[in-house]
């Protein structure tokens, strides 16, 4: 055919040839299949279906493809980040140019001008690339149908970043509803393919992408692999390196050689409190970086991102410290190193990462290891292991997120209302809905129409209007509310900083700011400010010259370790004893582990270590499963919960990635005869619910999900008093659906995040199954190990207890007196 | 009754485990904060917070009342969340049970209603009262304002007990700072604070059923 012809002539014409998976996914998406195209980044994976798409166009206008103008939107292309958007328009763009198609490629997301909104309006461009929550921005603009007359493909990229997450979510929605736009319209059904790197699922993320009752999708994989040099960054004094930590800043003057002897090199951290604080650092330790030294996090000024993003591209900068900000797939040619400061707690993010760097096809990634504590070197050593095994982690998909697809029926009602059969038809063919009752479906609309309540005299809610089955949002104030909050699927209520002179600066949690004190100062994009005040949910600052700035800790930096590299680390300790290890962290780390053995035990990976510390603060007990902060979480409340059977007793629990701390005031009875029955698996399912109850994890879960349902009021500047009244913390909103109305679909939803997501109740249950069948070695150490001590310094903590709350205080008040 | 006695201006404060004082010798309640008609101000604006949470509230106010007889009822303050509603007509209809006792309001930045509809409800307001030279007023004083002593509202006060063993709870208060008194928040749709307390004030926490002295 013409198509495959021109494209083609027009790659030998640049010398190039095409590769075989990008030749098997131009077949499949000429015969009209849907499916998911696996290729690591840097072989031209876009091209794979943009290609297609443009050769389906050539074959049907084989005379006038190079003539035909304003064809309205054929190709809909969602990415995860605003950033690679502008991108792969660029490549594209540049491909039509070479073969003189005239099609327009657009952009759309939350930076996109209202000027290229209200053209696009008029006329979509035959490309667009959007966001998953500009896609939904479009579904609440009045007759929106009309912008899908011509689509026929719609592509997900960085699918594998998508997957698992709520934004995932918003794409199985609006891909319901264009599926729905096609067939109503008498249109041959929609082509869907996504684009994911490797990840342990991939059969499951295509079924998430095309739907449960779809089987014709073909995965189609790229054979090619990425060559990746890990390098470990051994610290020069290991006797003296701390056992704990994880900021890394011992380690910055190791970092400096490597970043000075490279071009340009990313310096990954995992959180951004330790970016910004690397960034002054390694500024403070190298002036001369001035100038070509850049910070790049998801809580600073897009603008600002924007440049950074730029000037990487354009080789201006030497060195960049981020976070998973720069995780995705946006091409910066002059990068051809990357730090990784402390563990990155999973093999695909590793290796994400890791590719950040000798993008070229054929060109080595390579990456350096940083630990910010002794025992993280590990870490290094399993994270080589699991790369060579290929052990990568999977990404489960979200199932029966109540809030968004409230949100969703929201977006619908306020744009041209809908009809409740035909979108109850659309959503059940989710993957994420797939298991959605008409009782929820009731329930949903209810909650959208009468407040979830019986209609009454004096209620007064006001929504969603019903008119027998057609539902609509008839409140211009609403509707407007709604589209500003369409897209807040972030975790926290941010707050903005701006100057008082005006300009902004970036983002900041309510709860830092709210923690601050007028003329205190903190760090935010790598400046120091001083608080002034805060005025219409944002923080005024000034420039700050104090030298003490706080470093705000953002919510929900640490990533647990991922099961894999669990597994990974576990065996790694078999070896670390043995003289037989060839990995140069191991024997690093020989004096560490001799210490551990000489006070306590080094756990084979058919064993379980239990110690029991007694301190001034009171009695330890430290347990290491090696399982990761959010199984150890639930486990240490679990084994808690069960020991305060035993006897009213309070705990204070502790966790990291290695294991976790019970510490309470008595003597904790944990011996060799109950250890198992304490850990064991019986009754898991009613102990859980009994366990996680006592605990704040589903009201940590609600924060999300209390935004996202639109229940929490996020104000718009400028308006009256009466506005100010709506604001209600998700944790008081929690507070009263518990006291006043337990069914609560999204009550239930917190709980089941709570259970599925935060307590991976699936691999807690593995870990028990393998304690069962281990050896429990219970020790009495006289001091702290180098395995308790990261958890005893350097954790988060709970409470759980079996006293009365009456009881509690009056021991309290003893203690304090 | 529950509760604690505490003496202290040469008056009797029964702090209460239902988030009130009943000042013996005036035969008076005191309470503050309701944020009467807040769930329904949010389910107008369409945000689903659950019904009945006024009417548990005025329930736990109405067998306070029954219980203890009091002549009279002062509020210090956000009493009313916001605007006129629903809840403000199903406050009426409660409050004719009651027809003989005295609501005092001293109005708190919550209050914003128009004067006729508290005239409406027979509540008289005033930006402060005094009575045996105990002053009210809704927002809190740091300084000493010449009167023997001070209740406020305002912060939905909440104290921070930390123990052995890193252990940690916030629970409503009472504060009895130098000078003012803060009384925790009557309403359950409330939020709290948490406050710090300088050496030699009192501070009682309501636990469960009881109210225990934490400092």
């Amino acid at each position: 055919m013409k198509g495959h012809q021109v494209i083609t002539e027009w790659l030998a014409g640049k010398e190039l040839q095409p590769f075989q998976f990008q030749q098997e996914a131009w077949e499949a998406y000429l015969q009209g299949k849907s499916g998911l195209v696996n290729a690591p980044t840097g072989f031209g994976k876009t091209f794979s279906l943009f290609l297609g798409a443009v050769i389906a166009w050539i074959d049907a206008h084989p005379k006038d493809y190079q003539k035909k103008k304003k064809n309205g939107l054929q190709l809909m292309w969602i990415t995860p980040l605003r950033a690679l958007a502008k991108d792969i328009a660029r490549a594209m763009s540049e491909v039509l140019d070479e073969l003189g198609i005239p099609w327009q490629v657009g952009i759309r997301s939350g930076d996109t001008s209202t000027a290229t909104r209200a053209a696009q309006k008029k006329q979509m461009p035959e490309i667009l690339l959007i966001t998953p929550e500009s896609m939904h921005i479009l579904l609440a603009q009045r007759d929106y149908p009309a912008h899908f007359q011509h689509l026929h493909t719609v592509v997900a990229d960085e699918w594998h970043e998508l997957i698992g997450t709520k934004r995932g979510v918003l794409v199985e929605l609006a891909l319901s509803r264009l599926r729905g736009l096609a067939i109503q319209e008498n249109r041959p059904p929609l082509k869907v393919w996504g684009i994911s790197a490797t990840i342990g699922n991939l059969d499951e993320a295509m079924q998430v992408l095309l739907g449960p009752y779809h089987n014709d999708g073909i995965i189609i994989k790229a054979l090619l692999r990425k060559k990746i040099a890990l390098t470990s960054v051994i610290p020069t004094e290991m006797e003296n390196y701390p056992w704990a930590g994880h900021l890394g800043l011992k380690m910055l003057p190791q970092a400096i050689p490597i970043i000075k002897e490279s071009q340009t090199t990313l310096l990954f951290t995992n959180t951004r409190s330790q970016s910004e604080i690397w960034y002054q650092s390694l500024l403070t330790h190298c002036p001369e970086l001035a100038g070509a030294i850049a910070l790049h996090h998801g809580s600073m000024d897009m603008e600002l991102r924007v440049w950074v993003e730029e000037a990487l591209h354009n080789g201006i900068l030497k060195v960049v410290v981020c976070t998973a900000s720069l995780d995705l797939g946006v091409d910066f040619r002059p990068v051809d190193t990357v730090i990784q400061v402390g563990s990155p707690k999973g093999v695909a993010r590793f290796l994400q990462r890791a590719g950040r760097s000798g993008h070229q096809p054929d060109a080595v990634s390579k990456i350096y290891f940083l630990p910010t504590h002794a025992l993280e070197l590990v870490e290094a050593a399993a994270l080589k292991a699991a790369m060579e095994q290929e052990l990568i982690e999977s990404r489960m998909p979200v199932l029966l997120a109540w809030d968004v697809l409230l949100q969703y029926l929201m977006t619908l009602a306020v744009s041209d209302g809908f009809h409740a059969t035909d979108i109850w038809e659309e959503v059940r063919k989710t993957y994420c809905y797939q298991h959605i009752t008409p009782e929820d479906w009731q329930w949903l609309l209810a909650f959208l129409t009468t407040g979830g309540e019986a209609l009454s005299g004096y209620d007064e809610f006001k929504k969603v209007e019903r008119s027998g089955n057609y539902y609509r949002c008839t409140s211009r104030v609403l509707a407007m509310r709604h589209r500003l909050h369409i897209g807040t699927i972030v975790s926290d209520v941010m707050m903005k900083v701006k100057f008082l002179s005006g300009g902004y600066v970036g983002v900041i949690e309510e709860g830092f700011i709210s923690r601050l004190q007028p003329g205190e100062s903190f760090t935010l994009a790598g400046r120091n400010l001083e608080f002034v005040m805060t005025k219409d949910m944002t923080a005024l600052v000034r420039k700050s010259t104090s030298k003490k700035t706080i470093v705000p800790s953002w919510q929900g930096g640490r990533i647990p370790l991922s099961s894999n590299l669990g597994k990974m680390l576990r065996q790694k300790f078999n070896e670390a004893l043995s003289r037989r290890t060839k990995d140069p962290e191991l024997i690093a780390l020989q004096p560490l582990f001799q210490l551990q053995e000489d006070l306590s035990h080094v756990p084979k990976d058919d064993e379980l270590l239990i110690e029991h510390i007694d301190t001034k603060d009171g009695y330890h007990l430290f347990c290491f499963p090696f399982e990761g902060r959010l199984v150890h979480e639930v486990m240490a409340a679990l084994l808690a919960y069960r020991i305060s059977r035993i006897q009213p007793i309070t705990f204070s629990i502790a966790m990291n990635d290695y294991g976790f701390e019970l510490l309470s005031d008595q003597p904790i009875p944990v011996t060799a005869e109950n250890a198992k029955a304490l850990l064991s698996l019986e009754n898991l399912n009613t102990e859980l619910q009994a366990s996680v109850n006592s605990t704040e994890m589903a009201r940590r879960k609600f924060r999300d999900i209390a935004v996202i349902a639109g229940l929490i009021f996020q104000g718009y500047p400028g308006k009256s008093k009466a506005n100010r009244h709506l604001q209600a913390s998700s944790s008081l909103i929690f507070n009263v659906f518990r006291d006043y109305d337990p069914h609560n679909l999204l009550l239930q939803q917190a709980f089941n995040e709570a259970f599925f997501y935060q307590m991976e109740e699936a691999r807690l249950r593995e870990t028990l199954e393998r304690i069962a069948i281990s050896k429990i070695v219970i020790t009495r150490p006289e001091r702290l190990t180098p395995f308790c001590f990261p958890i005893k310094v350097d954790s988060l903590r709970d409470t759980m207890t079996s006293e009365k709350l009456e009881d509690r205080i009056k021991k309290l008040i003893a203690a304090n007196a | 009754m529950t509760g604690e006695i505490f003496v202290y201006q040469s008056q009797h404060w029964h702090l209460l485990p239902e988030r009130a004082i009943y000042w013996q010798e005036e035969q008076a309640l005191i309470i503050s904060d309701l944020h009467l008609g807040k769930a329904t101000h949010f389910r107008k604006a369409g945000i689903a917070v659950p019904t009945g949470i006024v009417e548990e509230d005025l329930l736990r106010l109405q067998r306070l009342i029954t219980r203890l007889q009091p002549t009279q009822i002062i509020i210090v303050g956000d009493m009313f969340h916001s605007r006129e509603n629903s809840e403000v007509q199903y406050f009426k209809i409660w409050r004719q049970q009651f027809p003989h006792i005295i609501f005092h309001l001293v109005v708190g930045n919550h209050d914003i209603m128009p004067a006729e509809i508290y005239g409406n409800l027979q509540i008289t307001t005033s930006p402060h009262l005094t009575i045996r030279d105990i002053h009210f007023i809704h927002e809190p004083c740091e300084d000493a304002n010449g009167y023997t002593y001070t209740f406020s509202g305002h912060l939905h006060p909440g104290y921070v007990m930390a123990g052995p063993a890193k252990q940690r709870l916030r629970l409503p208060c009472f504060y009895f700072g130098r000078h003012c008194g803060i009384l925790p928040a009557f309403g359950d749709f409330t939020g709290m604070a948490s406050v710090d307390a300088s050496p030699g004030e009192a501070v009682f926490v309501i636990a469960g059923q009881s109210v225990v002295r934490a400092q």
